[in-house]
């Protein structure tokens, strides 16, 4: 704060005609005095991670955004997503149910939060539904598996044109229709407007836009 | 010009300064047992300032900030750490996690118990896994009957736990007593459980040792939890071989109602598998259960559960005790009505109130001799509220209340004489358990309860204490605890004046899971005092006795994919001067040897689960009049092979079938014995059975809403 002051008192000394050139440059070293790591920063970094590492990294800014701006509907939300994402890339089940924990814990956070996209909301809350699935698919998968078909029609009620909802459930779809050794009949039509909208988002904006690549994995497969 | 210059200098000073004063705030971040913690969150309070740990759980955050500043470490499953750095501070800081409070309470003394569901370490197993286990033809006890504690009373079906009694294990559902947990069955025809296990959430088996929460059960208790949200809105029907089953949930946004009707008639399954009675009326029940749930926010929980069922059943019987045909006719009427509160308040309180109704009633025609009649009639209240919190990382306290409200009538008439008696009384008791986490490998709980029996004016206080200690995974065990129960109602409508029943507990054990295979090894030593005694016309409390084994159980899951198998063996010795015992004797149930093979094969590609189950129990003790003493004698050995196979027959359909005692082994459990002047020292023996050898069922559980797939719970 030391450099502040002295900004403050050195500002005083110079005529009042150009105190608005020196708040300028006040504001232009806030960056510099405050923290680099703003939702924007983090955001880039999620979409860039990839390793156990690197999303233990991402999630733990995120986690101290969420304390600093507890009301900030996307710091809850990329977390609860990092905290799924982690559960796929830790090995033992009692760290994947600390993830998929803290995931449920940030999500009901979401439920109460006004400006919250719900179909974003949703959307997630199936896809922590999935990962708790695959923590342990004989016995979660009989149990969770309306609950996560449920969230996803929300998310799409809510939103119809939601690219990750029409993925995610249309992989779902798939996946069931495998175990019976079938094949979900919608599956390539689902997929192909997905990827269309997937194709509009913006990539660079805070709000959601992750999920291309598990499309581009599925396709690949299929 | 000038000013440009001014603002350019100011700017780099103010750069300047920012590096000139950076100090970085260094150290090593532990966990409770010294290990470093990788990937620990560390940051300045109020800011997002912060760094992670590294592999060796050292980290260095540097900050521009002056002063003293609070530094703050998060790590999930850890309890938050904050400690005030001053600017003086240089040598690296040594910070040191505490598991957070979810952490501690999972760490359960666990001697004696099994959880069976949820998220235990000791074992996951679903309802699925209760139903598709080989030998338990979908019910709960019968699955319990294969885990180690638990002894084999083929003729009975009822739980019978480490040398005690099937009546001194009790069942609680959302912590409230069921009165009457098994469906009635004819003479020695096995009972079943009054309920789905897909019903339940959660199921713990304690097969002693267990909390002093729980009430007038001197071997064992088994918790049942239903669910606290159904999401889901679901429909299903249940078609068997024995009858028709159907019902399902509407889900709501903050609550759900549940419904299942049941109707099994085993009529028809007779005509094709007859058994050795003579069938008047064929046994029926039918039953009708609901249960509603309010999730007014995610802290809060109304359930209401209600539940009933009609029995009914008539046969022919002759025994060789008796001279006379009869015909023996059951009605019997069941209900139980359950509702519970649960709250979890910001500061950590978790509070619980229920009420439970149980009702029973009975008739029975020719119960003894013909034309007789014997009705009874049974009821319980139970009362119960309780509050739970976590004061600090060391101490736990849970301390309620609760009151039972007994009523017990009976009436026998035969030809010559009427007899009609009934009993009503009263227990209250208060319970507190404290859970202390002395260290991080050790913990204890002590927990005591007051009891006060209105029906003999005495009080009873029944203390416990549980340690556990955690040695690099291998969990050592101890338990000491007292429990009482009231005499049964028989007694008690003789003499009023009966002592509870008292039994003391004595329980080490080591247990240990890794990579999938669990091993666990119990000894156990019960001293049971105060029992109810009936020497020549005396009924008094001057009964006595012992029950003393081991118990051993490894499962694993790790052999080769999709296989399960798992292994349990008791061994009991027990023996009590108790009700018509007059001298110290092995009870008729109890069983030395106990010992179940199980296995699991789920084959992907066929869509089928497999099972197999052969359960072993050593012969039975018997009173031959023939010979010297009390239980002179002991029945053959007790085998069985049970087999199970599910099938996904379609996204929507599931098909279960099983068959016990596929070796057709004539099992004996005990012998009644006639004079006879032709038999062997004047008497005939006539081995006591079950009525059929088999027990064949087929069912298809057809789910018939949209949203869920081999769903069989319509809860």
């Amino acid at each position: 704060m030391m450099f502040l002051i002295f900004n403050i008192y050195a500002i005083k000394s110079i005529k009042m005609k150009t105190i608005k050139c020196y708040f300028y440059a006040i504001l232009f070293l806030i960056p510099f005095t405050v923290s680099a790591q703003d939702l924007s920063c983090v955001v880039g970094d999620i979409r860039k991670a990839n390793t156990e590492n690197e999303y233990v990294q991402v999630r733990n800014q995120l986690e101290r955004l969420c304390i600093v701006n507890p009301k900030e509907w996307l710091a809850h939300y990329y977390l609860a997503y990092t905290d799924v994402q982690l559960s796929f890339r830790v090995a033992s089940k009692e760290e994947k149910m600390k993830y998929i924990n803290d995931a449920q814990t940030n999500l009901k956070k979401l439920s109460d939060m006004s400006e919250a996209d719900m179909s974003e909301v949703y959307t997630l809350k199936g896809f922590r539904l999935y990962a708790l699935i695959a923590s342990d698919p004989q016995s979660n998968g009989p149990k969770y598996f309306g609950e996560i078909t449920l969230s996803y029609e929300k998310a799409l009620g809510v939103n119809p044109n939601n690219p990750r909802a029409i993925m995610l459930s249309a992989l779902f779809k798939n996946d069931m229709a495998k175990f019976m050794n079938k094949s979900y009949e919608n599956f390539n039509q689902d997929m192909e407007k997905a990827a269309t909208l997937f194709a509009g988002e913006s990539t660079t904006a805070l709000t959601p836009s992750w999920g291309k690549e598990w499309l581009d994995r599925a396709l690949i497969n299929n | 010009m000038r000013r440009i210059s001014t603002f350019i200098a100011l700017l780099l000073i103010g750069i300047v300064s920012v590096f000139a004063q950076q100090r970085a705030i260094e150290g090593k971040v532990l966990d409770e047992r010294s290990k470093p913690i990788e990937h620990a969150n560390i940051f300045i309070k109020g800011t997002t300032e912060g760094t992670s740990s590294d592999t060796e759980g050292h980290f260095s955050l540097v900050t521009n900030q002056r002063g003293d500043i609070v530094l703050c470490v998060l790590m999930l499953g850890y309890s938050e750490f904050t400690i005030t750095v001053s600017e003086k501070q240089s040598a690296p800081l040594l910070i040191k996690m505490r598991p957070d409070n979810v952490t501690l309470d999972d760490v359960v003394v666990v001697a004696g118990n099994f959880k069976l569901k949820g998220e235990s370490q000791w074992g996951g197993m679903s309802a699925v896994d209760i139903a598709t286990t080989a030998g338990s033809s979908g019910d709960l006890y019968r699955s319990l009957q294969t885990l180690p504690g638990a002894q084999m009373v083929g003729e009975s079906g009822k739980l019978y736990v480490r040398g005690g009694e099937s009546r001194e294990s009790q069942t609680y559902i959302d912590e409230m007593h069921v009165l009457s947990p098994y469906t009635t069955t004819g003479s020695n025809e096995p009972v079943r459980g009054r309920y789905s296990p897909f019903m339940f959430e959660g199921i713990n088996f304690s097969t002693g040792g267990y909390s002093s929460e729980y009430a007038q059960g001197l071997s064992s208790v088994l918790p049942l939890t239903t669910k606290d949200s159904s999401p889901i809105s679901k429909m299903g029907i249940n078609p068997s071989f024995v009858g028709l089953a159907g019902g399902g949930t509407k889900a709501f946004s903050k609550s759900s109602v549940s419904m299942n009707l049941d109707y099994e008639n085993l009529g028809p399954y007779n005509s094709v598998f007859p058994d050795n009675l003579d069938w008047i009326k064929p046994y029926q029940i039918f039953s009708g259960e609901s249960q509603i749930r309010f999730n007014t926010d995610e802290n809060t929980v109304y359930k209401t559960y209600v539940g009933y069922d009609r029995t009914s059943f008539a046969y022919h019987t002759n025994p060789l005790l008796e001279n006379s045909l009869r015909d023996l006719n059951l009605k019997e009427n069941n209900l139980y009505i359950n509702s519970t509160f649960h709250r979890k308040t910001e500061s950590g309180y978790k509070f619980f109130a229920g009420g439970a109704f149980s009702f029973k009633k009975q008739q029975i025609s020719d119960a003894k001799v013909s034309g007789d009649s014997f009705r009874d009639k049974e009821w319980e209240l139970h009362l119960k509220t309780k509050a739970t919190k976590r004061f600090t990382n060391f101490l736990r306290l849970n301390v309620g209340v609760e009151n039972f409200f007994r009523h017990y009538q009976m009436a026998y008439a035969d030809s010559s004489s009427v007899h009609k008696s009934s009993i009503n009384h009263s227990i209250s008791a208060l319970f507190a358990t404290a859970t202390l986490n002395i260290t991080v490998n050790l913990s204890a709980e002590l927990s005591s309860r007051a009891e006060y029996t209105s029906i003999n004016s005495s009080w009873n206080y029944a203390p416990r204490l549980a340690l556990s200690y955690n040695l690099n995974g291998v969990h050592f065990s101890g338990t000491v605890g007292k429990y009482s129960q009231l005499p049964e109602n028989k007694y008690l409508l003789l003499n009023q004046g009966l002592s509870p029943e008292n039994c003391i507990h004595y329980i080490g054990g080591i247990y240990h899971e890794k990579k999938n295979k669990v091993y666990r090894l119990e000894a156990y030593y019960k001293k049971y005092t105060d029992l109810a005694l009936q020497n020549s016309d005396v009924l008094n409390s001057e009964g006595y006795g012992y029950s003393k084994g081991v118990d051993l159980f490894f499962n694993d899951r790790a052999l080769f994919k999709n296989f399960e198998y798992m292994l349990a063996y008791s061994f009991n010795l027990s023996k009590r001067k108790y009700q018509e015992y007059t001298e110290l004797a092995v009870p008729q149930f109890s069983t030395k040897h106990n010992a179940t093979f199980s296995l699991k094969y789920n084959i992907p590609s066929l869509k089928t689960i497999w099972g197999i189950t052969n359960r072993y129990a050593s012969g039975r003790p018997y009173y031959d009049p023939a010979k010297e003493g009390l239980m002179n004698s002991t029945t053959k050995c007790f085998n069985s092979l049970d087999m199970s196979l599910t099938y996904l027959a379609s996204k929507k359909v599931i098909i279960y079938a099983s068959a016990s005692n596929l070796l057709g082994r004539k099992n004996v459990y005990n012998y009644t014995f006639t004079k006879d002047t032709s038999g062997p020292g004047g008497y005939r023996g006539t081995p006591v059975s079950a009525s059929s050898d088999h027990f064949f069922y087929v069912g298809i559980f057809i789910t018939l809403s949209g949203k869920t797939a081999y769903d069989v719970s319509n809860f």
